[in-house]
């Protein structure tokens, strides 16, 4: 498939500090890309970079493979974390005027807006200000806007701040739906769940810096570190006493009534075969799972170690 | 991207034109300064009309007989004290005052007072000042002993009223009247001053709104800030245009229509001899009219001129709002809130009200020499130009000057733009001149 986005070496300084520091990062086209990091870590930075909003003081953006210009813009939609309308506007005439700057003819965006108003159930809202509405119906205009010219790239900072969890999930299975049309969509947030819920990629940015970079299955089993759980009935201290050799007991919280369960930790060059076989062995297995930890568990390992 | 540019206009100017206070200033304005300007001799009709019943108390005996009542006041006069006066008038209801004249008056002509029950009016003060001073005069001239004085001095009187024709201009030789010049053109610098003002200080307000509500941030993503900076201000421009081209449209139908049907027959046929190149001095003495009045109603009703007028004011007022607007657009986009613009407005501020200060000297001298250069830097150009040219300006200099401010404007919006790119991506801190300076720099 290709990178839709590739950043190389992207260093931007500003007058007193270091936005982006030789920051790279490869954004395969039709993903979902998470860029995470704490709050200032250089994540709008990057995004207004690929944006051509601001230009890098060093490294280069490239686009489809080729340096990105002014004309690609057109093909990425942008909606930026601190949003706003003309609060004095109508609504329709305001996403018309919106969408008619990004390109698209004043017949084509009215077809295209009544669809998405159709389709959110807000016809309603046409006529009104938007100094009207509230702060979650206000980016729900701003996200149609953002999506309206059907470009490849989205790009959302931030996109589910202020939303209640019915629209944020609402706006999650649109995100989705439009990947499934053929967009690739970069955003950025620190809301972790959503990463794993929807993100197949990410890139982790801190003071600055690209720390972590890849597919999320790939990280989170990276950052595994080999423990598994193995949930069992039976007699627990000759469990414990059974497997010792073979790898190291973490826990093992016994429970008198139902299932216990062990957390183990398996050295990389083990046989895992062999330690399910004493387990095995010794109680009644009911599973044997790897613990996998959570993004947020790795986002803060990252962040902090 | 001329498309962009066009969408951002098309959108300034209807948010600002389609609000009624919009058409409301637009329509209401003109007529309101129509009012203004007739209010006085409307004041004076309707006010006053009561007239003063005014008791004297004369002890020199030479005021009194010769006061004249006339429809503000009439003179009564008594023969009491004026203790006993002041005591007997104050029952009387319909009695509004006492005059009492000293013995002296003649030698001291301070010496004469009025005593009132309520207060009275400036007009009314000076209607009886003037009447004893003439008694005083005449009391004076008299001690001369000079036979047929009262002749003599009505012969000695003259009234001269000067009438102005221009020999400079290439078209025939108009009677033109210094004071409606200077009254217009100091009408019209008025104007421009607060369109400068008021439409400068409106790009500014709505380049803050756009910044602190983020608006900014999702156009730059498909807009260029230049785009967006020369949107906004023709955007506004336009609606400037709009609006003084109604007021310029109103104003012709007010001179070739509403006046002339208004206008007594006599002084119409007059005005559009003087039009035709007659002597307004002759006429002005034939009709028994005053010759100032006629001048300057003969060009106040010429449409040609009054439409000429209007185009300079045109030109002038696009090119100074381009000009201070781009200034403005420039502030606005490097603060957050409108409180932190007031420090880097000065500079901006600053040469309109000196334009707005020379503009009162061209009264006294349309061409002197800081009139003249005033009328020609672009900062004050617009102001004082326009307050100049209906005193009658030389064509080159006009010329010159519009040069001059649009070369300028074009200099300023190169400036501005370097500035708002910077500007509208700086949150937090509030830029100082010296910030503003290293941006444009950069």
């Amino acid at each position: 498939m290709g990178n839709i986005i590739t950043a190389e070496h992207i260093t931007k300084r500003f007058s007193e500090h270091i936005a982006l520091d030789d920051v790279s990062v490869e954004i395969p086209r039709g993903s979902v890309y998470g860029l995470l990091g704490p709050n200032g870590a250089g994540k709008t930075t990057l995004i207004r970079t690929i944006n051509r909003i601001t230009l890098p003081d060093s490294g280069r953006i490239l686009f489809n493979d080729k340096p990105i210009t002014q004309q690609d813009i057109f093909r990425i939609g942008y909606l930026p974390e601190e949003r706003g309308l003309y609060r004095k506007m109508k609504v329709g005439e305001q996403a018309l005027f919106l969408a008619r700057l990004k390109g698209l003819s004043r017949h084509e965006a009215l077809v295209r807006l009544k669809e998405w108003f159709v389709r959110l159930g807000i016809e309603s809202w046409w006529d009104k200000k938007v100094e009207e509405l509230s702060k979650g119906m206000a980016q729900k205009i701003q996200f149609i806007v953002t999506v309206l010219h059907r470009p490849e790239l989205l790009i959302f900072d931030e996109p589910f701040s202020g939303f209640d969890p019915i629209n944020a999930n609402l706006l999650k299975e649109e995100i989705l739906r439009l990947r499934d049309e053929g967009a690739t969509v970069i955003f950025s947030t620190h809301n972790m769940s959503s990463v794993e819920e929807i993100c197949d990629h990410i890139t982790l940015i801190n003071k600055s810096r690209n720390i972590l970079s890849g597919k999320v299955d790939d990280i989170r089993r990276a950052h595994g570190g080999n423990t598994f759980a193995v949930q069992y009935k039976g007699d627990g201290k000759a469990l414990t006493e059974r497997v010792q050799g073979a790898c190291k007991v973490l826990e093992n919280e016994e429970s008198s009534t139902g299932f216990s369960t062990l957390k183990i930790h398996i050295e990389r060059n083990e046989d895992i075969r062999s330690v399910v076989a004493l387990i095995n062995d010794t109680v009644e297995m009911r599973q044997f799972t790897e613990t996998i930890p959570s993004m947020n568990d790795i986002f803060i390992q990252a962040v902090n170690g | 991207m001329r498309k962009n540019i066009g969408l951002i206009i098309g959108r300034e100017f209807r948010e600002r034109v389609y609000k009624k206070s919009f058409i409301i200033t637009t329509i209401v304005m003109p007529l309101l300064m129509i009012l203004l300007s007739a209010a006085p001799t409307l004041i004076m009709e309707y006010a006053d009309s009561e007239t003063r019943q005014i008791t004297v108390v004369d002890e020199s005996n030479i005021i009194a007989p010769r006061l004249a009542s006339n429809k503000d006041v009439a003179f009564i006069i008594s023969n009491n004290d004026i203790a006993t006066t002041l005591v007997a008038t104050s029952q009387d209801e319909a009695n509004f005052g006492v005059l009492h004249i000293g013995k002296d008056i003649i030698e001291n002509p301070n010496n004469a007072r009025l005593y009132t029950t309520s207060s009275s009016s400036l007009m009314l003060e000076e209607e009886i000042a003037s009447q004893i001073e003439d008694v005083i005069e005449s009391e004076r001239l008299k001690a001369y002993n000079i036979e047929n004085i009262a002749e003599i001095l009505d012969k000695v009187k003259a009234s001269v009223h000067l009438t102005t024709l221009r020999t400079d201009k290439d078209e025939e030789s108009a009677a033109s009247s210094a004071i409606a010049s200077s009254i217009i053109g100091l009408i019209l610098g008025f104007l421009l001053y607060f369109i400068l003002v008021i439409y400068g200080a409106m790009v500014m307000q709505s380049v803050i709104e756009e910044k602190s509500s983020r608006i900014l941030e999702v156009m730059v993503s498909t807009v260029k800030p230049f785009e967006m900076l020369m949107g906004k201000i023709l955007g506004v421009a336009l609606v400037a245009a709009v609006q003084i081209a109604v007021w310029g449209v109103l104003l012709i139908v007010c001179s070739a229509v509403i006046m002339p049907a208004f206008m007594p027959d006599n002084i119409l046929d007059s005005v559009q001899q003087v039009q035709g190149g007659a002597d307004a001095a002759l006429l002005a003495t034939q009709q028994n009219i005053d010759p100032e009045m006629l001048t300057a109603l003969s060009s106040i009703l010429n449409t040609g001129h009054i439409a000429m007028i209007f185009a300079m004011v045109l030109l002038f007022t696009m090119g100074g709002f381009l000009l201070y607007s781009s200034l403005y657009a420039a502030v606005g986009a490097s603060v957050d809130q409108a409180q932190d613009a007031q420090q880097l407005t000065a500079p901006i501020t600053i040469p309109i009200i000196i334009a707005f200060v020379v503009t009162m000297m061209i009264m006294k001298d349309p061409n002197s020499p800081i009139v003249f250069w005033c009328s020609m830097i672009p900062f004050t150009s617009p102001i004082v130009m326009v307050a100049r040219i209906p005193s009658g300006i030389p064509a080159w200099e006009i010329a010159t000057s519009l040069v001059v401010l649009y070369a300028t404007f074009v200099l300023c919006v190169w400036g501005a733009a370097k500035i708002y790119k910077i500007g509208i991506f700086m949150h937090g801190s509030k830029p100082t001149l010296r910030d503003l300076w290293r941006w444009l720099k950069n």
